[in-house]
């Protein structure tokens, strides 16, 4: 009970600052809305062909967007050495993980749940008709996204390059998660439920989340002190 | 001979990419050194090989049927390994501090390695609609290829501990 108290400290702390300057969530917000119209001139938005690849680019959307949450997640403690302080605060460092995840979390969930009906809205795919499986598979992926994203922003905060170094460890190791996100968000914008072909996606990406969610928690202690 | 050195190559790196893990372990356990020169050899050469599989896969081919790039899912993998591991190495560049920069990169290396099983059979799953061959099968090739891998990962481990060895003597000399 003290453990779940710790982590919403943390997790409350991280939005309500957020809240107050909206320095992360508006930039990610005005990117991803933008890469939405950039994807206008890639393909002409009134054809088949853009059902078939809606997935895909919705997820690279949210990648890219998610990243720059990411970023920001540990690196606004490092004015002041806040980021000291925590590590030094009375909580393992499995607390602070957590918390720190799960505000990530629901910034990324919102700027994709603005950016969703946008998607629909310009492209036309019909996000509506499956949406509780969409969702399910909006909070497994964000999942993955979010905790490889933390523990890997956690690793990088202290180095020259973070801003470069993020993106580059992250998307090869979020692939898989990604890949079956992908594929399960074209599947769903068509109003189809999933054929049970491709279920083994939906449990890929349970794995992926469950499995990476524990090696970060194994690992999050020689991650934050070295 | 470019299909049989493809598979070759890419067991040697995979078999890299588990001592680098291993390593990596023992060294956030330990916190002795000899591993993380371990891990970092084992990677070097384990990108090496990816990197000289790709090339000999795409070659074979372009033989094959007339293309450098047909997306088969084995040659799709290898790349997005190399994908996987490059970073490693760009990471242990950007750290400066010893113990700091071995503890990131036995991380890193303990992730990736998770994620080669998951790679692989997601690779395999989105490409299964185009090409079909996912074989487990590593032909003669393997032997050579294999032995040469582990000669230079051990001529890179000797190499990469004299030069530590040589730098700490010179930072003595300096404090002196």
């Amino acid at each position: 009970m003290r453990y779940v108290r710790q982590i919403a400290t943390i997790a409350m702390k991280d939005l309500r600052a957020e809240l107050r300057t909206k320095e992360a969530i508006n930039a990610s917000l005005a990117f991803a809305l933008m890469i939405l119209l950039l994807f206008s001139y890639t393909f002409d938005p009134e054809q088949e062909m853009m059902r078939q690849v809606s997935g895909g680019l919705l997820w690279i959307v949210f990648a890219f967007a998610g990243t720059l949450t990411l970023n920001r997640s540990f690196a606004r403690e490092l004015p002041n050495d806040c980021l000291d302080a925590l590590i030094a605060a009375p909580i393992p460092g499995s607390a602070l993980f957590l918390g720190k995840c799960f505000a990530s979390f629901v910034l990324v969930l919102a700027v994709e749940l603005v950016s969703l009906p946008v998607f629909g809205i310009f492209y036309r795919v019909h996000w509506t008709e499956q949406f509780p499986m969409l969702f399910l598979v909006l909070l497994l992926g964000t999942w993955a996204l979010t905790v490889i994203g933390t523990i890997f922003s956690a690793l990088t905060v202290n180095i020259k390059l973070r801003e470069v170094m993020l993106p580059m460890l992250i998307y090869p190791i979020l692939m898989p998660a990604l890949m079956a996100a992908m594929r399960l968000t074209t599947l769903l914008v068509t109003g189809q439920p999933i054929p049970e072909d491709d279920m083994a996606w939906l449990k890929m990406l349970i794995g992926f989340d469950v499995m990476f969610t524990a090696i970060s928690l194994a690992l999050v202690e020689t991650v934050l002190v070295g | 001979m470019l299909g049989p050195l493809f598979d070759a190559a890419v067991w040697t790196a995979l078999a890299a990419a588990i001592v680098a893990a291993c390593a990596s372990v023992f060294f956030l356990r330990t916190r002795d050194f000899y591993y993380d020169s371990l891990a970092l050899a084992a990677s070097e050469i384990g990108l090496m090989l990816l990197a000289m599989g790709i090339v000999a896969g795409a070659t074979a081919g372009r033989i094959a049927a007339g293309l450098w790039w047909t997306w088969d899912s084995r040659l799709t993998t290898a790349l997005v390994g190399f994908l996987l591991y490059a970073p490693y190495l760009m990471l242990r560049r950007a750290v400066e501090e010893p113990t700091r920069r071995a503890a990131s990169a036995a991380v890193v290396s303990i992730f990736a390695i998770f994620n080669v099983p998951l790679i692989a059979l997601a690779v395999h799953w989105w490409l299964a609609r185009r090409t079909a061959t996912f074989s487990l099968a590593a032909g003669w090739m393997i032997l050579p290829v294999a032995l040469v891998g582990f000669g230079l990962g051990w001529v890179r481990l000797r190499q990469e501990q004299r030069r530590r060895a040589q730098d700490a003597e010179r930072r003595i000399s300096q404090e002196i």
